[in-house]
């Protein structure tokens, strides 16, 4: 069963393969195809035996490893310069290296997380970080997409409602408009579920009207949008008040 | 009467006392305007100096300064707190933050292309800590989601800026002096591994 642990080792094909190479002590631009397609193959039959299971990944590289020893058995091009862009290997080692590079930046990432589990912080306690939510500015950018996400998200609320009355909308985008900059006079910020619960009472175009005003405010730069971290709520805020 | 210079020190001794969040000049001085932004600096610097011999200290973490225990005195503190600490992450999540950290904003697919394995999982993971977000989308075909690290990614590693993160050229470096260490532990480990299970 220990083997089972150890043998989960490897992140992937790549990772198998730097192993191999670096088992064999052979050079990653030169890399003796016929051996290590063979290791490799043993390898996944040892998972195979082991009844773990065999990431189609795996799978995937074995093929590629066999397609490139296939390859190299077909005679060389004539021509000098070609001899360079033939390598079959080369798509797989340029893969190969930059993979470890990667691999060597988690190790860093790794060590910068051993140093910093030795630091204690003031924990972040929910209650008060509510509390303090208004005034810290470590809001994150929101992108259009939230904003949408948000907007569907409210508008599935009237999917289910029966619509029994039709009325004309007398409200237009530029009444919703001056609408939402009314609610933002004289207040740092709204919440976008909040604005939509103001206007909720009338139909779906209101609705409508109100998220293209929005949208338009937005694109004047009269109303800034940000949220605390993704899927959270949206917050609207009056760029005129410094806050 | 206090000195005003010793006055601000006291003040923002106060301010990172109380934050749970790391609080940057900018922070301090929209806080404090009967304080000149050179007076904030120095002021910084001087509680620094003040905590060299304490068990504490201000490191500049996230783009600010937060108070932190030093490391010496972390088997002392850990005895306060009765749950587990977090696990460390696993070798996939810090591989996957490693690609995002460099190639932010970044698809699934791209990431997937580099590691050569699914990253569905782990980006889950990573997403529900918080070290990585959503940055929107892509506009190439399908429109992927984009993912990019976060303030609490720099936070959890002890980065004050990204910028910290080894360049591609001292990664090169890195990997030749590795080459010797770490590697070859890993290597033998897992060789033993593999010649105890072919015999």
């Amino acid at each position: 069963m220990a083997y089972r642990v150890k043998l989960q080792n490897f992140e992937g094909p790549l990772d198998l393969l730097l192993f191999l190479i670096k088992k064999n002590e052979v050079d990653i631009y030169d890399i003796p195809i016929a051996l290590v397609t063979r290791q490799y193959l043993e390898y996944i039959k040892m998972m195979q035996q082991l009844d773990l299971d065999v990431a189609s990944e795996f799978i995937l590289m074995a093929a590629t490893l066999i397609r490139i020893k296939v390859r190299m058995l077909l005679p060389k091009p004539e021509i000098e310069e070609e001899i360079d862009d033939f390598d079959p290997r080369r798509e797989l080692v340029e893969r190969l290296l930059e993979y470890k590079k990667y691999k060597e930046v988690a190790y860093e990432l790794s060590r910068l997380e051993t140093r910093q589990r030795l630091h204690f912080y003031r924990p972040e306690n929910e209650a008060q970080l509510t509390q303090f939510e208004v005034q810290e500015t470590a809001y994150g950018q929101v992108s259009l997409f939230d904003l949408l996400a948000a907007f569907n998200e409210s508008i599935k609320r009237f999917e289910n409602e029966p619509v029994h009355k039709v009325i004309a909308s007398a409200l237009s985008v530029d009444d919703q408009i001056v609408f939402i900059e009314e609610l933002l006079t004289g207040r740092n910020q709204i919440s976008f579920s909040e604005l939509l619960q103001h206007v909720h009472i009338f139909n779906r175009s209101v609705l409508v009207a109100t998220f293209l005003a929005l949208l338009e405010l937005i694109h004047r730069g009269a109303v800034l949008v940000k949220q605390k971290s993704p899927f959270s709520e949206i917050l609207l805020f009056n760029p005129t008040i410094n806050n | 009467m206090i000195m005003k210079s010793e006055q601000v020190v006291n003040i923002i001794e106060a301010l990172l006392f109380v934050s749970e969040k790391p609080l940057s000049v900018t922070r301090f001085v929209s806080l404090l305007p009967e304080f000149k932004d050179k007076e904030i600096e120095a002021a910084i610097d001087r509680l620094g100096q003040i905590y060299d011999d304490r068990s504490l200290s201000i490191i500049k973490i996230a783009g600010g300064y937060q108070l932190a225990t030093k490391p010496d005195y972390h088997q002392w503190v850990q005895r306060l707190f009765t749950a587990r600490a977090k696990p460390r992450l696993s070798q996939a999540a810090l591989e996957t933050l490693s690609v995002i950290a460099y190639k932010q904003p970044v698809s699934r697919i791209e990431i997937e292309a580099i590691r050569g394995v699914n990253s569905d999982g782990v980006l889950g993971t990573l997403l529900e800590r918080n070290l990585v977000s959503i940055r929107g989308r892509a506009e190439t075909v399908g429109r992927p989601l984009l993912y990019g690290t976060t303030d609490e990614f720099l936070h959890y590693f002890g980065l004050n800026d990204l910028v910290e993160l080894p360049r591609p050229e001292e990664i090169e470096a890195m990997l030749k002096k590795n080459e010797g260490e770490i590697q070859e532990d890993e290597a033998d480990e897992k060789a033993e591994t593999m010649t105890q299970d072919e015999t």
